[in-house]
């Protein structure tokens, strides 16, 4: 009398652990998938697209010129240091440039939106904000190049730490003049340099 | 041996800053006339060099110039000022390469002199740069009309390749006038529009784009020689030109073929013979003319005179003398034909050929006159009244009496040509042709006939006589009635011989003069 009701149990549970163990196995390899992403997009090895955003920071830095109020307050921001020595810049790995790269996109990406929270002319409000879509847009360049190496974090106002890697603007315009110089520096040269692109090319 | 290697060193440094030298000088040299700034800098290679003219006032070689630069708030940093003597233009640079050159950040750079700031300058040294020329410059030809192929090579850069931009500028061989064409990023170019069969100069300079980087123009590479295909013929347009030609000439051909008759006679006139005029004179008669003449009594002969236009009969006729209290002498026969009056109306001068190719018909009526005259010479002096309109001419028969040299000035231009038999009466003047001036009162003079008569009269016929002056112009007679007193008047003067301006007619005077010489008369002409 018991077997029957036994083995029934025995069945259910069996049939539950079964289920269950697929289902941990499915999500299991949902997960490795989720860890090993293997990046869908293409490389973006075209550096008229960079080219293309430094021409729009350099519009910014026109329209900072001539712009007559409600241009933006003084404060301080954290910007990344631009300055490329060859020598050394050649001497540093791929990684260690892409890093710094990254770190500097997103500093900006920060300094940019507090200044746009100060600035009532609109012709510089649009521009700022062309400027902040090029920037995500450069994030998604890097990471279709596989040099995304940490993501993009962001940190809370007021909190950045200063680094030996950042410097302090106090105005608006050298913020942008700034952010033109990484564009054309260090940006240029990853982006130019990247391995993703050079296999390509070779 | 220290010393050794130091002088190696030394020798090595030379050698480098000669070369470096050499092109250093030519940057500083264009930096001069086209930079405005006073701390002139420009990017060669990775190094920025920064210069700046030395002062006129001091020449003090003591002078301690320094040169600082700084970026991104860090601390001034010194640079070594060397000097520079430009050969051209005998100038002095003191210059100063910044030895690692920060690229993408503001630059700021000071130039002191004893510790008082003389320049100062803030730049980005990617903006700078001055590239040198490319390298490799190769023209060839392309195989096709009118077109070569260029291509160089980039200056040596890193990090630049994609960030250039060139300018090729063409020129024919001995030319000044060259053409321009600028290209992006890469290193070849094909030029079109060229002339074919003709030797190009080709010259390269490079620029960075402006985007990432920015700089100068290098100098002009120097320039490389190309030579263009010589260019073919079309086929096209040598089958059209082909095709053209023979269309045009079967047009031609046909046209010369369909008229050939009368280019025949434009080009190749035929001779013109008389042969046609004289009917049998050459194929029958052998030229003898006076068998031919007596054959064909000259009927053709008045009609073929009426051919040429020139040539209008002016018909004499000459009648005996009619008084003018109305007797007609019996002897006048004859009435001239309206239509001959309209034929002296014409020229003259030719008068005196139709009155000699007229003659035949009246040869033997007039022998007839001449001879009635002759035996009733009173009735010379006689005039008697004619009762037509025509232009009667009165044969004078020349009275020895009348010797004065009386010339009637207006007077018929008309010629007698006769063939006299009997010459004994008429032997008063032996001139061979009556010479009258012909006048018109108009003054017009187209054409005269020439009259000789020296010693000829014009008898003033009486108060009975109606004399009318006719002036033939050649063209138009005018009649004017004279008055015998007048021509008493006008008879007094002498008679004078005029050229005659006719072509025609000179031939024909010894011909006429012949004829005439056995004996003539003076002819007045009258016209009622």
């Amino acid at each position: 009398m018991g077997s029957v009701a036994e083995r029934s149990k025995a069945l259910d549970l069996g049939s539950s652990l079964s289920g269950g163990v697929g289902l941990v196995s499915v999500l299991m390899v949902f997960v490795w998938l989720g860890e090993n992403q293997v990046s869908p997009l293409r490389p973006i090895c075209d550096l008229r697209v960079l080219d293309h955003f430094v021409r729009e920071a350099r519009d910014s830095e026109v329209i900072m010129r001539g712009c007559r109020g409600g241009c933006g307050v003084m404060k301080s921001y954290f910007v990344p240091l631009t300055s490329v020595d060859f020598a050394v810049w050649e001497h540093t790995d791929v990684h260690g440039q892409a890093v710094e790269v990254q770190t500097g996109l997103s500093l900006l990406d920060q300094a940019l939106n507090n200044a746009m929270k100060t600035v009532s002319n609109s012709p510089l409000a649009s521009a700022l904000e062309n400027n902040i879509s090029n920037i995500h847009s450069l994030g998604q360049i890097l990471h279709s190049l596989d040099l995304q190496q940490a993501r993009s974090t962001v940190l809370p106002d007021d909190s950045v730490p200063a680094s030996a890697q950042t410097q302090e603007v106090s105005s608006l315009p050298e913020l942008l003049q700034v952010q033109s110089s990484f564009l054309r520096g260090k940006v240029r040269l990853l982006l130019s340099a990247a391995p993703a692109c050079q296999r390509q090319n070779s | 041996m220290r010393n050794d290697r130091l002088k190696i060193v030394f020798v090595l440094c030379l050698a480098f800053v000669s070369t470096g030298g050499q092109h250093l000088e030519s940057k500083v040299v264009q930096l001069l006339q086209d930079e405005a700034e006073d701390i002139k800098c420009f990017v060669e290679g990775k190094d920025l060099t920064c210069f700046w003219e030395e002062e006129e006032e001091r020449n003090n070689l003591h002078d301690q110039y320094t040169f600082t630069y700084s970026y991104e708030n860090k601390k001034k940093m010194a640079c070594v000022v060397s000097s520079l003597s430009l050969l051209a233009s005998n100038k002095t640079v003191f210059f100063c390469k910044l030895p690692k050159t920060p690229f993408f950040t503001t630059l700021v750079v000071q130039v002191y002199r004893d510790a008082q700031m003389l320049y100062s300058r803030s730049l980005n040294a990617e903006n700078f740069l001055f590239l040198d020329p490319p390298r490799n410059l190769t023209v060839t030809n392309s195989g096709k009309e009118g077109q070569l192929n260029v291509s160089w090579l980039p200056p040596p850069l890193k990090y630049m390749d994609d960030s250039l931009i060139y300018e090729v500028r063409y020129a024919m061989e001995g030319s000044n006038m060259g053409k321009v064409e600028v290209i992006k990023v890469s290193t070849m170019l094909v030029l079109l529009g060229l002339q074919s069969d003709t030797r190009y100069k080709v010259w390269v300079r490079v620029k960075p784009d402006g985007v990432a980087y920015k700089g100068y123009w290098s100098a002009w590479t120097e320039p490389v020689f190309g030579v263009t295909q010589p260019g073919d013929m079309d086929p096209l347009i040598v089958v059209l030109v082909l095709f053209i030609g023979l269309i045009l000439c079967l047009l031609s051909l046909t046209v010369i073929l369909s008229h050939h008759k009368f280019l025949l006679k434009k080009l190749w006139p035929d001779i013109p013979t008389p042969e046609h005029k004289f009917p049998g004179l050459f194929t029958v008669y052998k030229g003898d003319f006076k068998e031919w003449m007596s054959q064909n009594n000259g009927s053709i002969w008045g009609r073929s005179v009426h051919v040429y236009a020139e040539e209008l009969p002016s018909p004499l006729e000459v009648l005996s003398e009619v008084s003018l209290t109305g007797h007609a002498t019996s002897q006048r026969e004859e009435r001239k034909p309206v239509e001959e009056e309209e034929e002296k109306e014409s020229e003259r001068s030719d008068s005196r050929l139709t009155d000699r190719w007229r003659e035949p018909p009246h040869a033997h009526w007039l022998m007839e006159q001449l001879r009635a005259l002759q035996d009733n010479p009173e009735s010379l002096s006689q005039s008697s009244l004619l009762q037509s309109h025509d232009t009667y001419v009165t044969l004078n028969q020349g009275d020895n009496e009348r010797q004065d040299d009386d010339v009637f000035e207006e007077t018929v231009p008309l010629q007698t040509l006769f063939t006299t038999a009997g010459t004994s009466s008429l032997s008063t003047s032996r001139s061979d042709l009556g010479s009258l001036q012909q006048s018109s009162g108009s003054g017009r003079l187209s054409s005269q006939s020439s009259f000789e008569y020296p010693n000829h009269t014009w008898p003033p016929k009486g108060p009975g006589y109606a004399y009318m002056a006719v002036a033939d112009s050649g063209v138009s007679m005018d009649y004017s009635p004279m008055s015998s007193s007048r021509i008493a008047e006008l008879g007094k003067h002498r008679m004078y011989t005029n050229d005659y301006k006719n072509d025609i007619f000179p031939h024909k005077w010894p011909l006429s003069g012949q004829h005439i010489k056995s004996g003539s008369g003076s002819c007045t002409g009258t016209v009622w």
